[in-house]
């Protein structure tokens, strides 16, 4: 019991230092917690703040969980030139984040990436920079 | 009104006396009704630190290879592939660059910070009051974090009730605004978290000091070319509601200039004695970004306060769980 609270001082502390996300992630996703799912996407909910993208993952049993990882700004994603049509129903995906504290099924989507080892919202070109030069 | 006609009539002449190429530019820009133009899309996006970095000290501005060097830095710097896995970090922060836009580029003058007033470019001395402020939302922000009770242990901007007090600074995405003007008024449509500042430039009194509001009470006046902003009646009614640590009586002066077609040269002052030993200055421009803002309906999925909250109860019912033994 003891050392859960000293992990969680220190979370506090990590949640005061962070950016300005609009919530903090450490108080919805485990730290302690990383995380590695591979599944097929069955729906993407293009909501405010945060994107959630739905996956099936097939458990080595045979057996199907359905996950959901949380995503960025759909206003800040369009602008990178994703859309909620840009990652199509079926495709394989696998997702590399931190489990929900609620121990629910869900993750936030750090690395998205596909089979073939494309990262999905690497490598295009920035949004606004700033004020021209 | 007519006292009010004369003084523009006043001001215009004095402008004309004194016309420099910068202000026959700024005087192009004319709504119909012949108030200064400010309308269309804005950004406020910058690299540039709103408080001098120690290493700058006693310099406003970088040389041309100084700010290449500095920009270079402060982009791998919030470069999201610094991982650090297993850090809360790692949770907070550790998205790659979709995630996140914080802009490319310092200001173009190679300012060492946004704030020009105190000159040494930091915000000033805070009193014990306001110091303890501070150190009381810092708390509350743990609070949030680990043990969140209900939805008002979070701050304004995790509820989805504001992005945070006036003023607004370049934050990690969409520093967006769209400027509307009618006779009479001023809207500014802030697209984070899609709020709209409806300011009257009437004439017209504050509302009584009993009524407070997320936003405040803006009034505004044309100063020659420039939208002067006014702006009280702030709440601390909630978490997070007031200005870095500034009580309900702060005192916001905003000043709007259109220089160009895609350049607005913005800068506002604080004044709050109960917090700040001395009011501070921020100019910044607001520049024409490419394309438009889009709606941010923040109440639409806000998903992440319901699953804070229910990490919470379920880290309680274990807590329960494991100290019930012991009893």
């Amino acid at each position: 019991m003891h050392v859960r609270f000293v992990a969680l001082v220190v979370a506090g502390l990590g949640a005061a230092a962070a950016p300005a996300a609009h919530h903090s992630f450490s108080g919805e996703f485990d730290v302690n917690k990383p995380i590695k799912l591979e599944g097929t996407v069955t729906k993407v909910e293009w909501i405010n703040p945060h994107a959630w993208i739905h996956i099936d993952v097939k458990r080595p049993d045979g057996t199907v969980e359905s996950w959901a990882i949380e995503g960025g700004t759909p206003n800040t994603l369009m602008r990178r030139g994703f859309t909620k049509d840009s990652l199509k129903t079926g495709t394989e995906i696998m997702v590399d984040g931190y489990l929900a504290r609620d121990g629910s099924r869900k993750a936030n989507g750090r690395d998205v990436t596909f089979t073939d080892g494309r990262k999905l919202f690497m490598g295009s070109p920035p949004g606004q920079g700033g004020p021209p030069q | 009104m007519r006292t009010q006609t004369l003084a523009a009539v006043a001001g215009v002449v004095v402008a004309l006396g004194l016309a420099s190429v910068s202000e026959a530019q700024s005087r192009a820009f004319r709504t119909p009704w012949g108030d200064p133009d400010l309308q269309g899309v804005w950004s406020n996006q910058t690299l540039t630190p709103l408080e001098r970095p120690a290493e700058f000290a006693g310099r406003t501005h970088l040389t041309e290879a100084e700010a290449a060097e500095y920009q270079a830095r402060l982009r791998r710097q919030i470069n999201a592939d610094n991982r650090e896995p297993g850090t809360l970090r790692d949770v907070n922060t550790a998205y790659n660059d979709f995630w996140w836009d914080r802009g490319e580029r310092i200001l173009p003058d190679r300012r060492t910070s946004l704030i020009i007033d105190p000159p040494d470019g930091r915000i000033p001395a805070m009193t014990p009051a306001g110091r303890a402020r501070v150190a009381a939302e810092a708390d509350a922000n743990r609070r949030e974090a680990e043990f969140p009770a209900g939805p008002e242990d979070f701050d304004v901007y995790s509820r989805c009730i504001i992005r945070g007090a006036l003023p607004r600074l370049s934050t990690g995405y969409n520093n967006n605004y769209q400027i509307v003007q009618t006779p009479g008024y001023v809207a500014i449509l802030q697209e984070q978290i899609h709020e709209t500042r409806l300011i009257p430039v009437d004439g017209r009194p504050h509302i009584p000091g009993t009524v407070r509001q997320w936003l405040g009470d803006s009034r505004g006046r044309w100063e020659g070319d420039t939208l002067v902003v006014e702006t009280t009646n702030f709440t601390d009614a909630a978490r997070a509601s007031t200005f870095r640590g500034a009580t309900k009586e702060m005192v916001l002066v905003e000043r709007f200039r259109r220089v160009d077609e895609t350049t607005i040269d913005y800068e506002f002052t604080v004044s709050d004695p109960e917090t700040w030993v001395r009011p501070w200055t921020v100019t910044v421009p607001w520049f024409r970004p490419d394309g438009m803002l889009y709606e941010y309906a923040c109440h639409e999925g806000n998903y992440g306060l319901a699953n804070t909250l229910t990490a919470a109860r379920t880290l309680e019912r274990e807590q329960q769980q494991g100290a019930q033994p012991q009893k």
